[in-house]
């Protein structure tokens, strides 16, 4: 089903589905964009009553250089000074807290941990000291900080989690921010979510369904020891987007020959129905739209972490996105792969302060080979001689 | 100088006592639009005698000088303001021009009546040097600020403007100084100071001309016998100007006293708050500042930089307070003046 829509950008107030990908494919600047998007998307996106805008429509403000300085040094001044933070640009953001009404929670066997933001850097092999290859991606955890607790009483999302409609469950919600930005880029209404806790405007922002006990001082920073090296975790993020695709790439069809007499069909579905029915049941695997969805990649192991650049190398490949994309973090809930008595997790988060020693800047899990260490040496078997 | 504070007080009691509006002696309280009424129709009738006064009417050679091309105009002498020669011109020096510059030293509103040959250059907000624009949109900020004033309290709460200080960019706020005598300890909260900033933007989007009229000092105090505090300050304004006459200046029915010239339409502000309003102590009367800081229309400027503005203008504003008679002088703000 193709759609024709038109769209206009230099009022910077309307809601465009797809705007990522014209923003990719399309460099509009000012004025009226006409694009054709042959799209079903699967999600339809209903904002609810309250929505911010977050983007402001920006327009030459003709400033002079002086006070464009100004501005950023007031920034410094609310914020804390300019840092590069885990090799990302940041603010210094003196968390404003010297008290700390939430008291710390205990860990149980049924406490939800908050998850992290991150993002997909890239693709690196491993190798085990048995000398077997492994994958993995690279997610560095972006500047995050805690930005608000709703307690399990308040929290009503309008989109209630599918898997268990009416659990009894009683989950309290923690907002997260990725990105410390400029507030000039963002409307006054989202900086408003984070001026209020003291904080700089985010860039992106995630949900996380906690356990009451675990919650988290707004105005923490969290960091990639959140998670341990071993333990696993699940991964979500919105996969790459491929357009319209046809019913091989689409679900694996096995098409027809390439040759032998083949007239005209090569990739196509083939019959689509039944001699007696007269019609097309629904739900028919047919061409359509590829991507661009979220998806979780489960029971991913954390392999190593590197506390400086604040990277956690994961195994496989298929995490779901491009390089360079947000990914949202969480302990894993796969069965035989939870988090358990033998392996906790830090609870409710890491602190840095609560630590004596810094800790070293990699991690790595017992079976994976540093390359900084020596070679492994190992005796090669002999075969014996057969006798005639 | 109090000889001339007597008499103005004279005429005041005289004219008081004789107005057939009182029944009777000890009726102190006129209505706020009876008030209004009588200044307009003064203002209107003196506007007018003025117009009758010309006679015959002459012709003027008004020279402009500026974008898009120099002009010169055979315009009317005591008639013509430099917004008409604008009309004359170009719609665009319509629309932009704030104020005039009279042979490249005396600065005119917009919609003063030109009364000789003379070189004129139209001024805006944009221009290399706005520094005179800027002030005039200032204290047109502050006259506007008191109209509002007038008109925000509730009918039961007696509000006497005072008089504003000399507009001072740098300090960050345009000020207007009132007194309550029925309200000692108010503390407005955020809502009203929101309410008091929307109106004024919308006094600005009634596109009220900022007219101009010079009186003599005795139609000056009948003008505004009501107000004991202009009373005062009357005479010593007619004393300090070279023809012994007061400037008086009007947006719809708000007549008020001020000494330089204003923007030449209303319209011209853009983003306005009402940032404070500080209790200022003397002698038992409830003596209020309310400050506010604003941006000419067509000036755009995120919210994260205007906040920084705001926060700024809820600061004390330096500017002379109501009994002092003389600015007060700060050196640091003196000398940076000149060059917003």
């Amino acid at each position: 089903m193709s759609k024709i829509l038109l769209s206009a950008f230099n009022s910077g107030k309307h809601f465009l589905l797809n705007s990522k990908i014209l923003s990719e494919n399309n460099k509009v600047i000012n004025g009226i964009n006409l694009i054709q998007i042959r799209t079903h998307l699967p999600l339809r996106i209903r904002y609810p009553f309250w929505f911010l805008q977050k983007e402001r429509a920006t327009y030459y403000e003709n400033l002079t250089k002086k006070n464009r300085e100004f501005l950023q040094d007031v920034i410094e001044e609310t914020f804390g000074p300019a840092i590069t933070l885990h090799g990302i640009p940041t603010h210094d953001v003196k968390s404003p807290l010297l008290s700390q009404p939430f008291v710390r929670g205990k860990w149980n066997i049924k406490s939800q941990r908050c998850g992290l933001i991150g993002r997909k850097i890239g693709i690196y092999p491993m190798w085990t000291k048995t000398g077997e290859r492994i994958v993995t991606t690279l997610i560095q955890i972006v500047d995050n900080h805690v930005i608000k607790y709703i307690p399990p009483e308040e929290f009503d999302p309008i989109r209630k989690p599918y898997n268990n409609i009416g659990s009894k469950k009683k989950l309290g919600c923690l907002l997260v921010g990725a990105e410390s930005t400029d507030p000039q880029k963002f409307t006054k209404e989202y900086c408003g979510l984070f001026f209020k806790q003291g904080l700089m405007p985010k860039n992106k922002l995630g949900r996380f369904l906690i356990s009451p006990e675990a919650v988290i001082q707004p105005g923490t920073p969290l960091y990639v020891n959140h998670f341990r090296v071993g333990q696993y975790v699940d991964v979500r993020g919105q996969t790459i987007q491929r357009g319209f695709q046809g019913v091989m790439k689409r679900w694996g069809f096995h098409g027809m020959p390439a040759t032998h007499g083949v007239t005209k069909t090569h990739r196509r579905p083939g019959c689509i129905g039944m001699g007696r029915d007269k019609s097309v049941q629904p739900g028919k695997k047919m061409p359509g739209h590829v991507g661009y969805r979220y998806r979780m990649a489960r029971g991913l192991k954390v392999l190593r972490i590197n506390t400086k650049y604040n990277v956690m190398y994961v195994t496989g490949r298929a995490i779901p996105g491009d390089t360079g994309s947000i990914v949202y973090i969480y302990d894993t809930n796969v069965t035989h792969k939870l988090l358990n008595h033998h392996n906790p997790p830090v609870f409710p988060t890491f602190y840095p302060e609560d630590l004596e020693e810094p800790l070293p800047e990699d991690q790595f899990t017992p079976e994976l080979f540093n390359f900084s260490d020596p070679s492994i040496m190992y005796e090669v078997p002999v075969a014996p001689k057969k006798k005639k | 100088m109090k000889e001339r504070l007597l008499n103005c007080a004279f005429k005041f009691l005289n004219s008081y006592f004789n107005s057939s509006k009182f029944a009777c002696r000890s009726c102190s309280t006129k209505s706020k639009d009876d008030i209004l009424k009588y200044q307009n129709d003064l203002f209107n009738a003196e506007k007018l005698r003025q117009k009758e006064n010309i006679g015959r009417i002459e012709k003027i050679r008004v020279k402009y000088v500026g974008h898009p091309k120099n002009l010169d105009l055979i315009m009317n002498k005591y008639i013509s303001t430099p917004f008409n020669c604008a009309q004359h011109m170009y719609e665009m020096l319509v629309r932009r021009s704030a104020l005039a510059l009279i042979n490249g030293e005396k600065y005119w509103d917009m919609h003063r009546p030109l009364d000789a040959d003379c070189e004129l250059q139209l001024l805006h907000f944009q221009d290399e040097y706005p520094a005179q624009v800027n002030k005039a949109y200032w204290r047109t900020c502050s006259f506007m600020l008191g109209s509002v004033l007038s008109n925000a309290f509730k009918e039961n709460i007696e509000i006497i403007l005072h008089s504003f200080p000399k507009p001072n960019v740098r300090s960050g706020s345009f000020v207007y100084d009132v007194v309550i005598p029925s309200l000692p300890n108010w503390k407005p909260s955020i809502d009203e100071l929101r309410i008091l900033s929307a109106e004024m933007i919308k006094l600005s989007s009634q596109n009220l001309i900022v007219e101009r009229l010079s009186v003599n000092e005795e139609l000056a105090c009948k003008i505004f016998e009501s107000n004991k505090y202009k009373l005062e300050q009357i005479p010593a304004m007619s004393d300090q100007s070279l023809d012994k006459n007061i400037v008086l200046y009007r947006i719809g029915k708000h007549i008020d006293v001020s000494r330089g010239p204003m923007v030449g339409n209303v319209s011209f502000l853009g983003r306005c708050t009402i940032t404070a309003v500080h209790k200022l102590e003397h002698n038992s009367e409830n003596f209020y500042r309310f400050q506010g800081v604003s941006l000419p229309k067509g000036i755009l400027l995120n919210h994260f930089a205007y906040s920084v503005l705001e926060k700024r203008a809820e600061k004390l504003n330096v500017g002379r307070l109501p009994w002092q008679y003389d600015d007060v002088f700060h050196p640091e703000l003196q000398t940076a003046e000149a060059t917003i």
